[in-house]
């Protein structure tokens, strides 16, 4: 079997055999366990639902999957569309879990030690800051340079599925964020929000993944061949899977807020 | 003659002198700063061996080659990354240039005939595309092969039946006038031979 920190690219042919990434397994672990840790310490004085213990650790279940063998592994260095669904993972999917998962006190108390409260509260439009945030760091990390960089070593594979969690926590903190100050107030508002914020600069990559004539990255492009895919292809469904993947995931959300609006306005009327 | 007949003649002399130099312009003359493979400063003459194909003919590998865009690799079937992804940019790369396609021949010689048997060689290469042509001999007829191609001779690491084989890993190209004007190793892009093949095609030397 074998071990190594991080997903990263590989020379070797592709396989099903099972490899074992043990830096996986501790984040996930301290991630769950830190959580599980701070709900237990602090029941006694602040609120918790059970459901948000089901959302974190959904959360954290799709990171892992993610991250680990065998998305992250084909992510890494194989295919370029399985490093756009690990993509689509951290930021659509994880991301908001983790935030409804996490109660108000705990996300007070990360974003307090780590100086990201103050800042936050700083800025005048938080909304258009966490949005252009979240598409800035869309993009540069899609270019072929910082592909190609990133995944060339454990550590920067490691940084590359950081920097894209973290964008997607950015994303939807004026949605679902635990911080009631950091929301936007109005259904109207998020809605607009969440649908420039994700649906619009995504095109731009995209279009670059689908339409392009040659392969983009070098990585996937001098990767062993897997599943019969040329790279092209490969590419190509990249680019249908950045571009197509806020459908069926941004889209209900829009919907859900729509229909929780119209019903609020309904109860106030 | 009258004076305008020699001048036309004089005028077909020069006109067909010019139309020749013109065609042999470039044959030979290396490519250098133009090409995107990594250029040889004189251009190499295409090797001349034989060996025998995944049929089981004799294959003249000049012969059976001449005045086509020629790539020649050494590798084998059970080599892990090098090869595989070589074939299979060839392959797209073909794809997309269909007048590059219709005239070019791969050649691949197995280094490894111990495992690499025509079938298992045809088997390999029809995973790429069919008219790649594999090749195979005697260990002796494959070193002279690769003596030949100026490459060094591949050695066998490792032991039992897992082995694998230290070979060349760039692949060698000759334009149809005969000429190796670049070599390309693993790490070549698409984009190196969309742009490089074209150019190499025209290298006629007729």
């Amino acid at each position: 079997m074998s071990i190594s920190w991080w997903c990263t690219a590989i020379s070797e042919p592709w396989s099903w055999a099972f490899r074992a990434y043990p830096g996986v397994w501790l984040t996930v672990a301290a991630l769950a366990g830190t959580y599980l840790w701070s709900v237990r310490r602090n029941r006694a004085v602040e609120s918790h639902s059970r459901r948000q213990t089901i959302f974190f650790m959904a959360g954290v279940a799709v990171f892992w999957l993610a991250s680990d063998w065998p998305l992250g592994t084909l992510g890494a260095g194989y295919l370029a569309s399985a490093h756009m669904v690990q993509y689509i993972l951290y930021v659509l999917v994880a991301a908001p879990l983790l935030w409804l998962g996490t109660p108000e006190w705990m996300a007070r108390r990360v974003l307090a030690a780590t100086g990201i409260y103050r800042t936050g509260r700083s800025l005048r439009r938080f909304p258009l800051v966490m949005g252009v945030t979240f598409n800035a760091t869309l993009v540069l990390s899609h270019t072929p340079i910082a592909v190609d960089a990133l995944r060339a070593s454990q550590f920067g594979s490691f940084a590359m599925d950081a920097i894209w969690l973290l964008s997607g926590l950015a994303l939807w903190a004026p949605i679902v964020g635990s911080v009631s100050e950091f929301r936007e107030r109005s259904y109207p508002a998020r809605m607009v929000y969440l649908f420039f914020a994700s649906g619009i600069v995504t095109i731009i990559p995209a279009s670059f993944l689908t339409f392009a004539k040659l392969p983009l990255y070098q990585t996937y492009e001098l990767a062993p061949r897997v599943f019969g895919l040329t790279a092209i292809d490969d590419q190509q469904i990249a680019g249908l899977i950045m571009k197509l993947a806020t459908v069926p995931i941004v889209w209900p959300v829009l919907a859900a807020m729509m229909y929780r609006w119209a019903t609020s306005e309904q109860a106030s009327a | 003659m009258t004076f305008v007949g020699h001048l036309f003649v004089r005028f077909l002399l020069i006109a067909g002198l010019a139309f020749a130099l013109g065609a042999c312009a470039g044959a030979g003359v290396p490519l250098a700063g133009q090409l995107a493979g990594v250029a040889i400063e004189s251009p190499t003459q295409k090797p001349s061996f034989t060996l025998t194909d995944t049929d089981g003919h004799a294959f003249d590998f000049s012969e059976e080659t001449a005045g086509r865009l020629t790539f020649l690799y050494f590798g084998y079937t059970n080599c892990p990354d090098i090869c595989p992804v070589h074939l299979a940019q060839l392959k797209e790369v073909f794809d997309r240039l269909p007048d590059v396609r219709r005239n070019s021949t791969v050649v691949f010689v197995t280094v490894d005939p111990e495992r690499d048997s025509p079938e298992v060689i045809r088997s390999f290469l029809d995973a790429f595309r069919v008219d790649f042509v594999g090749l195979t001999g005697s260990l002796q007829e494959l070193e002279t092969a690769q003596i030949a191609a100026g490459v060094p001779k591949a050695l066998r690491e490792g032991s039992g039946d897992d082995y694998t084989m230290g070979h060349a890993g760039q692949v060698l190209v000759y334009a149809p006038d005969g000429l190796g004007y670049s070599v390309y190793p693993f790490g070549t892009r698409q984009s190196d031979w969309m742009h490089d093949l074209p150019i190499l095609l025209q290298r006629t030397g007729s």
